[in-house]
């Protein structure tokens, strides 16, 4: 399928539509201040559902674009329309897993994920349902009562995709969410979260500087340039699942994505005996 | 697996501990024996007089007998009372001060290197202020307290608060957490680990300042006992006061204080 085709097969079910979106920071380059450009004429759609993988060279402002969709943070100008709804319209239509530990470290893992429902004022049993549900999904039932110190790396991930879930966004927004981890625990999240949106039909946004993961995970993989940065490419992943990252099938669209990546210089995580292949 | 695991690890634990504390029982009472042994022996060896430095049995007598009287109790629940109103208004002025200074930067920065010079101003110097001001009496003592440990609170509300990692408000924010929910159930729990020390040093300096200011400015109260002691020469008295101020601080520090802290610590995996 390419992309035309793909994004006509969307096109009805469009979730999120970014258009025209510009944004600059005020920097300092040692004579004073002056408006260093970030996003340079960003447009995207986002189909309901879709698992959409977003790369680019570090420090292009990936993450800057999450935050403008999470309403983290403001924009100069364009639109990112939520269906109907001009983003910030509400926080928890969009809900964010970050790169960082964001857990609360005083309250264990059942209270965690209950953390969004109480905000929302949900009853206490509900509250208690909904959380254990979502932690069974990611597979730590037997760790509800712990604390976070006593959970690994993967584990805490894992609550906090429990932890967002549980709020049933429209948009799951994921930055660099397996960065930190070891390879066999990235190996084993790729795999959940793929069947999590399996199960759950959610609409994922998912950065990421590793170029197989965004080729293991995406229904489509959003190519990003440097500063001032633009969509590059995008590429369509039409490849059954579950998929695995060191599947010899992706190899090619890896090397494809990693090509092109590397005209903006930079190799992203994977090691650089893939690209001669 | 890996419940298995955690589980048996924390029965071991728990049979340590166990273990633990029953030799630092047979320590204590070693310790408490020496001292006794060694209290005794000075009285043998009649350095002071009788008067001057009672054996630890007159010092029991006078203690059952203060018991009896109605004089000890009076004076702990007379001091505990000044203890636990000083200690609240600490709490309260404290934390509330506290917050103002995150809200408004400019104050905060002005009052936190202003506060580190009372924080260290010995408490005992505002007992002749506190008497012209407010008079020889129960407020003049609360005072006193105020002066001494509300700024340890201030000040650990104030980094506690400045130093939550903005990624849980950001967090918070995202997940639908506004003004109160996010003040209560983000800002202060995250920042409890420092709260939690500067309350403990507050309580500390709150006890210190507490028995200071009893000694000149109250009638009644453990401290009013050793200022009474000292005037009549009743060295048994002093002593019997002294051991229960002793008692109390460290009943209060071991039983309420130290808990809170190791209770917070342990959920948040810190090192204890």
């Amino acid at each position: 399928m390419n992309l035309r085709e793909y994004m006509g097969s969307i096109g009805t079910k469009s979730i999120l539509q970014i258009s025209k979106l510009e944004k600059s920071y005020l920097g300092n380059n040692g004579d004073g201040q002056r408006t260093l450009p970030v996003l340079n004429d960003i447009n995207l759609e986002v189909g309901e559902g879709e698992f959409l993988t977003v790369i680019g060279p570090s420090g292009c402002g990936k993450t800057t674009l999450l935050n403008i969709i999470a309403g983290l943070e403001g924009y100069d100008s364009g639109d990112v329309v939520l269906t109907g709804h001009s983003v910030p319209s509400s926080g928890q239509d969009i809900v964010m897993i970050f790169q960082e530990d964001a857990l609360f470290p005083w309250l264990n893992v059942q209270e965690n994920v209950e953390f969004g429902l109480k905000q929302r004022h949900v009853s206490k049993e509900v509250r208690k349902k909904t959380a254990e549900q979502y932690i069974k999904m990611v597979g730590l039932t037997s760790f509800a009562g712990s604390f976070l110190h006593q959970l690994s790396g993967g584990m805490k991930q894992r609550v906090a995709i429990a932890r967002g879930l549980a709020l049933n966004p429209r948009i799951l927004l994921m930055d660099e969410p397996f960065g930190a981890l070891d390879a066999k625990n990235r190996d084993i999240l790729q795999r959940q979260i793929q069947e999590i949106h399996g199960q759950t039909k959610k609409t994922i946004i998912f950065v990421t500087h590793d170029v197989r993961e965004a080729v293991c995970l995406g229904d489509r993989v959003v190519l990003l340039t440097h500063t001032p940065t633009r969509i590059k490419r995008q590429f369509v992943i039409d490849r059954p699942r579950p998929r695995r990252s060191e599947d010899p099938a992706l190899r090619g669209l890896t090397n494809a994505v990693l090509r092109d990546l590397k005209e903006e210089g930079d190799f992203g995580e994977s090691e650089p005996e893939n690209i001669t292949e | 697996m890996e419940k298995a695991n955690q589980k048996t690890s924390q029965s071991k634990n728990s049979r340590q501990k166990i273990r633990v504390n029953i030799t630092d029982l047979i320590d204590t009472v070693i310790f408490l024996a020496v001292i006794i042994v060694a209290w005794q022996t000075i009285f043998w060896l009649k350095f002071y007089p009788a008067f001057l430095f009672p054996s630890p049995s007159t010092t029991l007598n006078t203690f059952v007998r203060l018991i009896q009287t109605g004089i000890l109790p009076v004076a702990i629940y007379t001091t505990g009372y000044r203890l636990v109103a000083g200690f609240a208004l600490v709490m309260i002025l404290g934390i509330a001060v506290g917050v103002v200074m995150v809200k408004f930067k400019r104050f905060g920065r002005t009052m936190a290197s202003f506060s580190l010079g009372l924080q260290a101003f010995p408490s005992i110097a505002w007992v002749p202020f506190a008497i012209l001001i407010i008079g020889l009496n129960d407020y003049g003592i609360l005072f006193v307290i105020v002066m001494s440990s509300a700024f340890s609170v201030m000040l650990s509300t104030y980094s506690g608060f400045r130093n939550i990692p903005p990624i849980y408000m950001k967090a918070a924010r995202n997940m639908g957490a506004r003004r109160f929910s996010l003040l209560l159930g983000v800002m202060f729990p995250a920042a409890m680990p420092s709260l939690m020390t500067g309350i403990r040093q507050a309580w500390s300096f709150s006890w210190h300042a507490l028995i200071g200011a009893e000694i000149l400015m109250a009638s009644v109260g453990l401290g009013a006992i050793l200022y009474f002691g000292s005037e009549f020469v009743r060295m048994d008295q002093i002593m019997a006061s002294m051991i229960t101020i002793f008692v109390i601080g460290l009943v209060v520090d071991k039983l309420l204080f130290f808990r809170l802290e190791q209770r917070v610590r342990s959920k948040w995996g810190l090192a204890s």
